[in-house]
């Protein structure tokens, strides 16, 4: 093992980390360039080389988001999204703790199977349009949505992009994370909602000025294209369906994924081009260069290197060695992006596994620990962002202050719940 | 024929210091559209319509939404007003650039700048500069139409 390839390969991996962090360059662009100064460096080195690179990218990932990401697309102009915040509205009859928890289900529900972005992009608008109408500030609202998808998204293999990592690195099936994920991302999540509801007290207890103006929000004429959104949701229930007993078939779940996008398009042929432009090929561009990085720290020995310093922690009990994965893992993913914290961890935690330890309850750490440190802060996780920056246009502007007053104990709360659980549950996972 | 045929030449201006409030007031008196905001040698430096003021009360949602059918009424923000603190503003703070047309220029060249710019009104200006009158697209199109009739 050289000590100058390891040195070197850690200073590109974490000036990366460092300089995405910073934000001064976009997340993408350092990510691009520091795989190639990572494979720049194992060539002239001789630790990696193009080949390995390509067998250090996870293609299962890669297909699964994309396959999704297609889905998504030909979904959002239907007005599918629209219509369900619309339906809430309705529903809540112009009450604010009753929209509160209602736009709150929506949002997690549509979480837990889509993407969190494209669900908070969505919902987001029509709640500003909801709040205005009422007469009442949709901060409190924006927040909790953008809480609750991160919430959400952890109890699904494909609800957020750490547990698809996490998923295909492991081996678990869908199942699994409704088994062991789902439970507990339950209860945090009522956790949060009652917590959420106590910080917003002031607001929500406000009357709504107009809360009869609701009743004529129009569900039917949201839904602008319903026979194409019918379509897509009727392959997209297939695809759920499949991703049940997809480890019985032996079949990826980016196989479904892409089958169900290929589906799809068959059956709705949109215009490809505007389908095309809507998947953020950044997004994978960002994971693909990630995975390429994170094969130079393989390769160069310098994982067995962090690995062995975890043993000197494992001698630690596994329970307590896991709850701090949670704590340690959620409060890098409040400042950093979740993604590359996880593409990072899961070699070290699969070297562990070589080591002799068991991993398995391992992964549901990193997995809550990077779905629930997303809600810490205002740039913990990409919905934070959107709403954030959604808001700035409106009349009451979402602050990274108000983020740490009311962001910040839901994201406490969340991981003590899970921390609680899964001390509980240790022995099942 | 050039616009200053159908311009209208009592046009009502004001000085950019004049508040958002008796702006508003100024457009009600006189039903108008658009005020050309005037230095003091009457030299146009920048315009402000009803819709400038309008922009004030619209809800944020239409920044967002794109297609608003569904939403039937639009509910608490039909009784929102701007506060007192921004209706206190000089329209300096809410005026536009100003396009003008000098006092020579052609009916149908005045047209279609007004249709490339958006504009419904557009201020009328000597060689020197000096804001002599306003014309709207129904003042010139009606002037361009009048032509037709000598058309066998």
């Amino acid at each position: 093992m050289d000590t100058f390839s390891i040195a070197l390969t850690f200073v590109i991996f974490f000036g990366s980390l460092i300089l995405i962090f910073w934000e001064k360059v976009n997340r993408i662009i350092v990510a691009v360039c520091g795989s190639v100064a990572m494979l720049v460096a194992g060539k002239l080195l001789g630790f990696y080389d193009e080949e390995l690179a390509i067998e250090a990218i996870d293609f299962n990932t890669l297909g699964l988001l994309l396959g999704m990401m297609i889905l998504v697309a030909m979904l959002e102009p239907t007005g599918f999204f629209e219509y369900l915040a619309v339906l809430a509205a309705r529903a809540s009859k112009g009450k604010p703790v009753r929209l509160f928890v209602l736009l709150g289900i929506v949002t997690t529900v549509l979480a837990m199977f889509l993407d969190n972005v494209t669900t908070v992009v969505l919902i987001a608008p029509v709640t500003i349009l909801i709040s205005e109408i009422l007469g009442v500030s949709p901060l409190p609202y924006l927040m909790t949505e953008a809480l609750l998808s991160n919430v959400g998204g952890v109890a699904t293999l494909i609800g957020d992009p750490p547990n698809v990592l996490i998923g295909s690195a492991a081996g678990f099936s869908f199942n699994d994370f409704l088994v062991y994920s789902l439970p507990i991302v339950f209860f945090s999540w009522v956790g949060a909602i009652f917590l959420l509801k106590q910080l917003f007290k002031k607001e929500l207890s406000k009357r709504p000025r107009r809360s009869k103006a609701v009743m004529k929000l129009s569900p039917a004429e949201s839904l602008n294209q319903p026979v194409i959104a019918r379509r897509i949701l009727i392959v997209l229930g297939a695809a759920i369906l499949l991703f049940f007993v997809h480890h019985l078939l032996h079949v990826e779940p980016s196989l479904i994924a892409l089958g169900a996008a290929a589906v799809s398009l068959l059956w709705v042929q949109p215009d490809i081009q505007e389908v095309l432009k809507k998947v953020e090929w950044s997004v994978l561009v960002f994971f693909g260069s990630l995975f390429i990085m994170v094969g130079g720290l393989e390769h160069s020995g310098a994982l067995e290197m962090i690995v062995k310093l975890f043993e000197g922690a494992s001698g630690m009990h596994p329970v307590l060695f896991g709850v701090l994965v949670i704590w340690i893992v959620a409060a890098l993913s409040a400042v950093v992006d979740n993604v590359p914290i996880t593409i990072a961890l899961i070699p070290v935690i699969e070297g562990l596994g070589n080591a002799g330890m068991d991993i398995a309850p391992l992964w549901w750490a990193l997995a809550f620990g990077a779905g629930f440190g997303g809600s810490g802060t205002i740039i913990g996780s990409s919905a934070n962002i959107i709403v954030a920056t959604l808001s700035e246009k409106t009349r009451t502007p979402i602050t990274s202050a108000i983020w740490i007053k009311r962001g910040l104990p839901v994201m406490i709360v969340t991981c003590a719940i899970a921390s609680i659980l899964y001390v509980l549950a240790y022995p099942l996972f | 024929m050039n616009v200053t045929t159908c311009m209208k030449r009592n046009v009502v201006s004001i000085p950019a210091s004049t508040s958002i409030r008796e702006a508003a007031a100024i457009f009600v008196k006189k039903h108008i559209g658009l005020l050309p905001v005037v230095d003091k040698n009457d030299k146009p430096v920048g315009v402000i319509g009803i819709r400038d003021l309008l922009k004030l009360e619209m809800p944020d949602f239409v920044n967002f939404v794109m297609d608003v059918d569904f939403v039937h009424d639009f509910g608490a923000v039909e009784d929102t007003r701007p506060p007192a603190a921004t209706l206190k503003k000089p329209v300096r703070s809410l005026m536009r650039p100003v396009i003008t047309v000098e006092e020579d220029c052609g009916l149908l060249r005045a047209y279609s700048l007004m249709l490339q710019q958006n504009l419904h009104d557009i201020p009328v200006v000597s060689k020197d500069g000096k804001l002599i009158g306003i014309a709207s697209r129904v003042d010139i199109g009606v002037t361009i139409l009048k032509a037709w009739e000598k058309v066998d």
